[in-house]
């Protein structure tokens, strides 16, 4: 029963970092910029064929996962550069020119890639045993992997300039640009930034589950779903709620019904946004409409 | 600003100074002649003995009706719903359920699957439309309408599950017309857009509609004119997704079929995909957007995937370019050749 119980945390813990991971890209772009972006899912789907495509060429996993972060950092850029800067400031256009870009980029995907599924190596297999639990060496992994995204974002936000500039933006917009913050490199260097993580996301799914082009619209439901529970903009907020969720699925579908597993989050998530309109964690960020 | 007066004078007959040609003013025939137009091309499936173009047509006719309803929400009131699929599903889902399980007539049912999308529309339009706006309102909508798809997909009781179930039905013979045919189908889809576009235009031209494009433009000016804001969404939404529920009955005896993809937040989102290219807030955008995506892909043959992908590139450019999309490119070129008027309010 305990043994149950520590096994089903483990879970969901790992998922809920991995839902931390892609949150944590929506949370900076929405929060900062007022886009909402829905193509954010199809960076992850890229960034499981990047690895899927540099190990199948034998660079091996970790370059795989390195080249997923460059690669959608610089998607990222290139998308803010010719998209997404000409909506600032409308975030209805935003949204949908980001409806657009899921259109195009899964279609192009999976006509590129055929819908067929596809598996990744994991780096490592067999379990490790603790006492008598025994945990996925993989599903272990997966969860360092992505708290030390995580953790390393956070400290990028927190102690290196661009972090500051980041955080200073998110205050005051104008305020930022008075005291010299660049808000033109800011902003790019938020979808850079956001992107990567999606990138490093979509790279962790890959070495757990299917690749298929369409698989980006679940961690995109529920990065928006977290994004929001945890506060749209608020940085710890979406970390918080992306374990939250995942401990919740987790034992839900444990102990309650397993099909209807992604259920639970919209139900959260609409409740929350009824409620608690600013998020659990977002009570002092700015409604943005 | 060169008009038609110095038109009309470069043209081929001198005509005497100080009396122009009286121009002739485009815009009061452009519409006319759109909307006869449609009708010519409404009558085309009815004469032509075609069974593909009857199918094309009914499928357009549908499709056409969903783009409309979905503009009373996004186009003049301004709320970015994307719970148009999860309604159309409402409707398909309820009529069918009630017909073939509770032995229920095909026209009694309709009236009853209305009114369920009605109730849904209002527990679900009015907290969200109350507390929250703008893109709060749009994540609500997704998330609900990605809820009732996996409640479809996963109630296999009653919904058959993700496989879907059958609608071995067609609608009672009614009027001396018989519904079993192809061109009895599409005479139902012709009349659900025509029904859709009378009430939208009936609802563009009350009060209501004005109140919601005041709300449009800007909420809380609105709110201080005395337009009561919640009440108006509110009634835009539910009427919208009355309006699209009202399609998805006539879908499932018209498709035989119907399965969860219905209600796939993809197909709202390719619905409001339309609806920008079109042009948000015309009568004739709707159509316009419909005709153009999926009359034309479905003509040449063009594969599903690349119609996607143009559909999103068109997108992209159109709300970068061409904000207020063909229908009102349209229009401005029509402002440009016709008379210049004094009067600055119209439009």
């Amino acid at each position: 029963m305990l043994l149950d119980f520590f096994q089903t945390s483990l879970d969901g813990l790992m998922v809920g970092g991995l839902y931390a991971t892609v949150a944590l890209g929506i949370t900076l772009v929405f929060g900062l910029v007022g886009i909402l972006n829905f193509a954010h899912g199809q960076m992850v789907m890229l960034g499981a064929y990047i690895v899927f495509f540099a190990t199948a060429a034998g660079w091996g996993f970790w370059f795989g996962l390195a080249l997923a972060m460059v690669c959608m950092a610089l998607f990222g850029l290139l998308l803010e550069r010719v998209v997404f800067r000409r909506t600032l400031g409308n975030p209805m256009a935003g949204l949908a020119v980001s409806l657009g870009l899921i259109m195009i980029i899964e279609n192009l995907a999976a006509a590129a890639f055929t819908p067929d599924p596809r598996f990744v190596d994991p780096p490592l297999v067999g379990s490790v045993a603790l006492g008598s639990l025994v945990f996925s060496s993989q599903r272990l992994l997966v969860l360092v992997v992505a708290g030390t995204l995580i953790g390393a974002f956070y400290l990028f936000l927190q102690k290196t300039q661009i972090g500051k500039g980041i955080r200073a933006m998110a205050q005051n917009r104008q305020g930022a640009a008075l005291v010299g913050v660049r808000i033109t490199r800011v902003t790019a260097a938020i979808f850079a930034a956001g992107s990567a993580l999606a990138g490093a996301a979509g790279a962790l799914l890959a070495s757990l589950f299917a690749i298929t082009p369409f698989m980006g619209n679940t961690p995109l439901m529920k990065g928006f779903i977290l994004a929001t529970l945890g506060g749209l903009g608020s940085v710890p907020g979406a970390i918080a709620a992306g374990f939250l969720l995942g401990l919740a699925e987790s034992f839900g579908s444990r102990y309650l019904s397993a099909s209807f597993r992604d259920g639970y989050g919209f139900i959260l998530l609409i409740a929350t946004l009824l409620f608690l309109p600013n998020g659990l964690f977002g009570a002092r960020t700015k409604a943005k409409l | 600003m060169a008009n038609a007066t110095d038109r009309g004078a470069a043209g081929e007959e001198p005509i005497p100074t100080g009396r122009p040609r009286k121009p002739i003013d485009w815009r009061g025939i452009a519409p006319l002649s759109g909307w006869l137009l449609l009708l010519a091309l409404a009558i085309v499936p009815i004469v032509v003995d075609s069974r593909y173009i009857v199918y094309l047509g009914t499928l357009l006719a549908l499709q056409a009706a969903l783009a409309t309803s979905l503009n009373l929400i996004i186009g003049y009131a301004g709320q970015f719903a994307l719970s148009h699929a999860a309604f159309y599903g409402i409707g398909a889902y309820a009529s069918a359920l009630l017909v073939s399980s509770s032995g229920m007539g095909f026209w009694a049912s309709v009236p009853v699957a209305v009114m369920i999308a009605v109730t849904i529309a209002i527990v679900i339009g009015y907290p969200a439309l109350r507390y929250t706006g703008g893109i709060h309102f749009a994540l609500i909508t997704f998330a609900f309408g990605e809820l009732l798809r996996l409640l479809a997909a996963n109630w296999h009781d009653l919904t058959g599950g993700p496989q879907g179930m059958q609608a071995p039905y067609s609608p009672e013979p009614l009027l001396g017309i018989d519904f079993s045919t192809g061109r009895g189908q599409y005479l139902l889809a012709a009349a659900v857009l025509a029904f859709s576009l009378l009430v939208v235009a009936a609802i563009r031209a009350s009060r209501i509609g004005r109140g919601l494009t005041a709300i449009r433009e800007d909420e809380v000016l609105a709110a201080s004119l005395g337009i009561d804001v919640t009440r108006s969404k509110l009634f835009a939404f539910v009427a919208s997704s009355a309006l699209a529920a009202l399609a998805g009955t006539a879908y499932a005896p018209f498709m035989g079929f119907i399965s969860p993809e219905l209600l796939n937040a993809g197909e709202s989102v390719s619905m409001v995909g339309v609806l920008i290219v079109g042009g948000m807030g015309t009568l004739s955008g709707p159509i316009i957007g419909t005709l153009l995506f999926v009359a034309i892909p479905e003509l040449f043959r063009i594969a599903r995937l690349y119609r996607l992908v143009i559909l999103g590139a068109v997108i992209v450019l159109a709300v970068l370019f061409m904000p207020d999309g063909i229908a009102g490119l349209l229009k401005r070129w029509l402002r440009r050749f016709g008379p210049p008027r004094s009067s600055a309010g119209e439009g």
